[in-house]
């Protein structure tokens, strides 16, 4: 479908990834060692299967804040379900059609009933989370025995599971995105909806589709997690949509206009994992790292615009 | 080619009525294959609604269609679209972060890109305008973003093409590339309807004239056969009455507002004007002429980028709240929702922005504020059972009070009312007419923008009209008549 050209300039973000990384390279002794480096990759590729369907709802306009809710859930379900018995394939179906539920729930919530995405998935987060803290009575579900954890501690040429499945998951969003006509519908969506109305395209149907995609790949996520912790835990994603978001933001992707930018996620979702391995590997408090956080939205976000207005 | 053929497409006794008005009464026009069909009218004459109907986002409440001779239906935009009928509008259908080919075949792509961009430079080499067909649209001028909306129009198999106002943003080289289009696209056989509020054009471009009053047809000419005076006279139409009484102002006092070649970066330049004591001064123009503009250049809330505000003789620059501080009252054309609080009461209302001056010392006095308001209520006979009354309960005149009283509680002196008698009542509006009688009488000035002209001309001492976000020329009392606004209002000559 001929995507839009990329932006010809470096983004901001570019840049502030690498000053972290030459920053912690030099000061944090154990950060450019290759163990840790995976580790990076690693942690941020659950943050990435969460980014990639943020940057298509935040395109239009959009928000979910349900993901990290929706994650959590979907990995209790997958690890009481291994804990049952149940076979690894069909747990892993149900954590998706989990997470898939709630994306169709988000999605008609916003578009059929036009409720702001804010309000609508703050409380979607809400239902997860309860049913999770329900399913569990708040406690770890522990004993989903070894087949789990033996697919995910998978290598591949030397790779760990998790960035493999990370890097397939960007090739088939790029593909989407750029390459399809619902990708164009996405750019038309948060640029220009009554165009695409005019156009005689069913707008909302694809506008459902993309809350769709941010549930599916929570569930996806619940995988990779739980395979990580080797079991479920309710509140282990709670707050993660926020990571995603600050990720989305700042690679560059626009609150208006549909205007966003994939590879930009990719860039934020490291900046964000590289800044939280950084200071954990100096061993600053976890308390600090939620400010540092913080500060990074808005360092990148005034980069950006000090360069748009010279 | 024509005279003998059935018209592409024939409107016949439309009639529209939308709640409180009749926007479209009986009209009924035929546009040929190759024609271009030029719809002229005041604001409010029911050309928006007539293309509305036309490309099926209004339903008419009466009156059919042909195309080819034959009886259709449009139901739907689906329905229009199907008929080969496309609108570009003012607000153009485009998606900015999509390049110029996804825009050309948004909800058609072609599956091969290759072909998708070569398509596109076709369609568009054909219109005389080669563009990167990978180029994102909001990096193109306003000039080329209407080529690639042409171009979408026309790949889509469009007999007829409506126009609305296709000139309003373009530069005059550009106006010129864009008639040739237009007669090229006359030369394959294309009906075109097109809207202007320039005359120029009108006589220029136009086969056939259509004078729309009122949502009334006020007559069908050949542009040979008329002239800009006679077509003025039509989009009039009715006699002139000095309705509201006003004795108007002899001796204006010292200047109140003056602007010196004022330019401001929403595009109004070298606009000066000059109000005094004791005048009551109209601000006419078309829609996008850019009234509202120079208002809010003059009241702070867009940056003044060249020139100067006076007021009172001394600067006025800055934020909006030191213009309320140095006494410039707005009155917005939007009352419901920039003039008044109104799930507030009219008591809080009347005392919002006047609470610097009438409480000094910053202590609310709830003795004083009774005492004020009582008087206010008073004075200008707002009609509410007590101060304590929702002001969203009031009449629209009654609330129209009290947006004038919360300013004349501030103790202003310069008084800027936005089309004051919008959706009000006729006795509400002489009511309101005697209301700014009485603020100039006591040394006030008022600047008053009306797209009512007979509003402008029975009421006003003087007025400016304006054209292409500037000044076009100022009448006084004795040249102020409907067709001098209108005739220094559009382009022509």
């Amino acid at each position: 479908m001929g995507n839009p050209r990329p932006p010809l300039r470096i983004p901001g973000i570019a840049y502030l990834l690498a000053v972290l990384v030459v920053f912690f390279t030099v000061f944090g002794t154990r950060f450019a060692s290759a163990p840790n480096l995976l580790n990076v990759g690693t942690q941020s590729s659950i943050l990435l299967l969460l980014a990639l369907p943020m940057t298509l709802i935040i395109m239009t306009e959009g928000l979910d804040l349900s993901m990290g809710a929706v994650m959590g859930l979907s990995g209790v379900v997958l690890a009481m379900l291994l804990v049952k018995g149940t076979s690894l394939p069909a747990a892993f179906a149900m954590a998706l059609g989990v997470g898939t539920i709630f994306g169709i729930a988000n999605g008609l919530l916003v578009v059929a009933l036009e409720m702001p995405p804010f309000v609508a998935t703050l409380g979607m987060l809400g239902v997860a989370e309860g049913i999770a803290l329900v399913l569990t009575d708040g406690q770890s579900v522990v004993g989903i025995g070894s087949a789990l954890p033996a697919v995910y501690s998978n290598r591949w040429l030397g790779i760990p599971f998790s960035i493999v499945v990370a890097v397939l998951a960007y090739a088939a969003f790029h593909y989407f995105l750029y390459h399809t006509r619902a990708g164009t519908y996405v750019f038309a969506l948060g640029g220009n909806r009554e165009a695409l109305i005019l156009a005689g395209v069913p707008a909302n149907r694809y506008h459902v589709f993309i809350y769709l995609l941010g549930g599916l790949m929570a569930g996806m996520g619940a995988f990779l997690l739980t395979g990580r912790m080797s079991g479920g835990h309710p509140t282990a994603a709670i707050g993660m949509e926020f990571d995603a978001v600050v990720a989305v933001i700042i690679g560059g992707t626009k609150l208006e206009r549909g205007d966003g930018w994939l590879p930009g996620s990719v860039l934020g979702v490291l900046t964000v994992g590289v800044l939280k391995n950084g200071l954990n590997v100096m061993a600053v408090p976890s308390s600090l790292q939620i400010a540092s956080i913080g500060l990074l939205v808005i360092v990148a976000l005034l980069m950006d615009s000090l360069r748009g207005n010279s | 080619m024509k005279p003998n053929a059935a018209p592409l497409i024939e409107i016949r006794g439309v009639s529209k009525a939308f709640p409180g008005a009749r926007a479209l009464d009986d009209v009924s026009l035929a546009v040929h294959a190759g024609e271009v069909h030029m719809l002229v009218g005041q604001n409010g004459a029911g050309k928006s609604t007539l293309i509305k109907v036309l490309c099926g986002a209004h339903h008419p409440d009466q009156g059919d269609f042909l195309v080819d001779g034959s009886p259709v239906r449009i139901h739907s935009v689906a329905d229009a679209r199907r008929l080969g009928i496309a609108v570009i509008f003012q607000e153009f259908s485009l998606v900015p972060c999509l390049n110029v080919a996804q825009n050309i075949f948004l909800g058609r792509e072609i599956r091969d890109r290759r072909r998708m961009h070569a398509e596109a430079a076709k369609l568009l080499e054909l219109l005389g305008t080669p563009l990167d067909t990978h180029a994102r649209v909001d990096q193109l001028g306003v000039a080329q973003q209407q080529v690639v909306e042409i171009a979408k129009a026309l790949s889509q198999n469009t007999r007829i093409l409506v126009m609305d106002e296709p000139t309003a943003a373009l530069s005059e080289p550009e106006i010129a590339k864009l008639f040739a289009r237009i007669r090229k696209l006359k030369q394959d056989g294309i009906a075109i309807i097109y809207i202007s509020h320039r005359l120029r054009e009108v006589f220029e471009i136009g086969d056939r004239i259509t004078v729309l009053r009122d949502g009334r047809v006020a007559a069908s000419l050949i542009p040979s056969q008329t002239s800009a005076g006679e077509l003025v006279r039509l989009m009039i139409g009715r006699e002139v009455d000095n309705s509201y009484g006003r004795r108007f102002c002899e001796r204006p006092g010292e200047s109140i507002l003056e602007t010196r070649n004022l330019s401001a970066t929403n595009g109004i330049h070298e606009a000066s004007i000059n109000i005094r004591a004791g005048e009551i001064v109209g601000l006419a123009g078309l829609v996008g002429s850019g009234r509202t503009e120079l208002v809010r250049a003059i009241f702070g809330a867009d940056h003044v980028s060249r020139g100067e505000v006076l007021l009172n003789g001394k600067p006025l620059k800055g934020a909006p709240a030191d213009s309320v501080r140095l006494g410039v009252g707005l009155v917005p054309e939007n009352r419901k929702t920039e003039g008044l609080a109104l799930i507030r009461s009219v008591h809080d209302n009347l005392l919002v922005a006047g609470l610097r001056v009438v409480f000094p010392n910053r202590w609310y006095s709830f003795g004083r504020a009774t005492q004020l308001v009582t008087r206010l209520i008073a004075r200008l006979s707002i009609a509410t059972p007590s101060a304590r009354r929702l002001t969203r309960f009031l009449s629209g005149g009654n609330q129209q009070k009290v947006v004038i009283g919360k300013w004349l509680n501030a103790g202003s002196r310069f008084f800027i009312f936005d089309e004051p008698t919008r959706g009000i009542d006729v006795g509400a509006k002489s009511e309101i007419f005697a209301l700014l009688d009485g603020i100039v009488a006591q040394g006030a000035a008022v600047l008053m923008i009306s797209s009512e002209l007979p509003e402008i001309v029975s009421v006003c001492d003087r007025a400016y009209v304006m054209r292409d976000k500037t000044i076009a020329g100022e009448l006084q009392r004795n040249e102020l008549t409907e067709e001098n606004i209108l005739k220094l209002a559009m382009h022509h000559g």
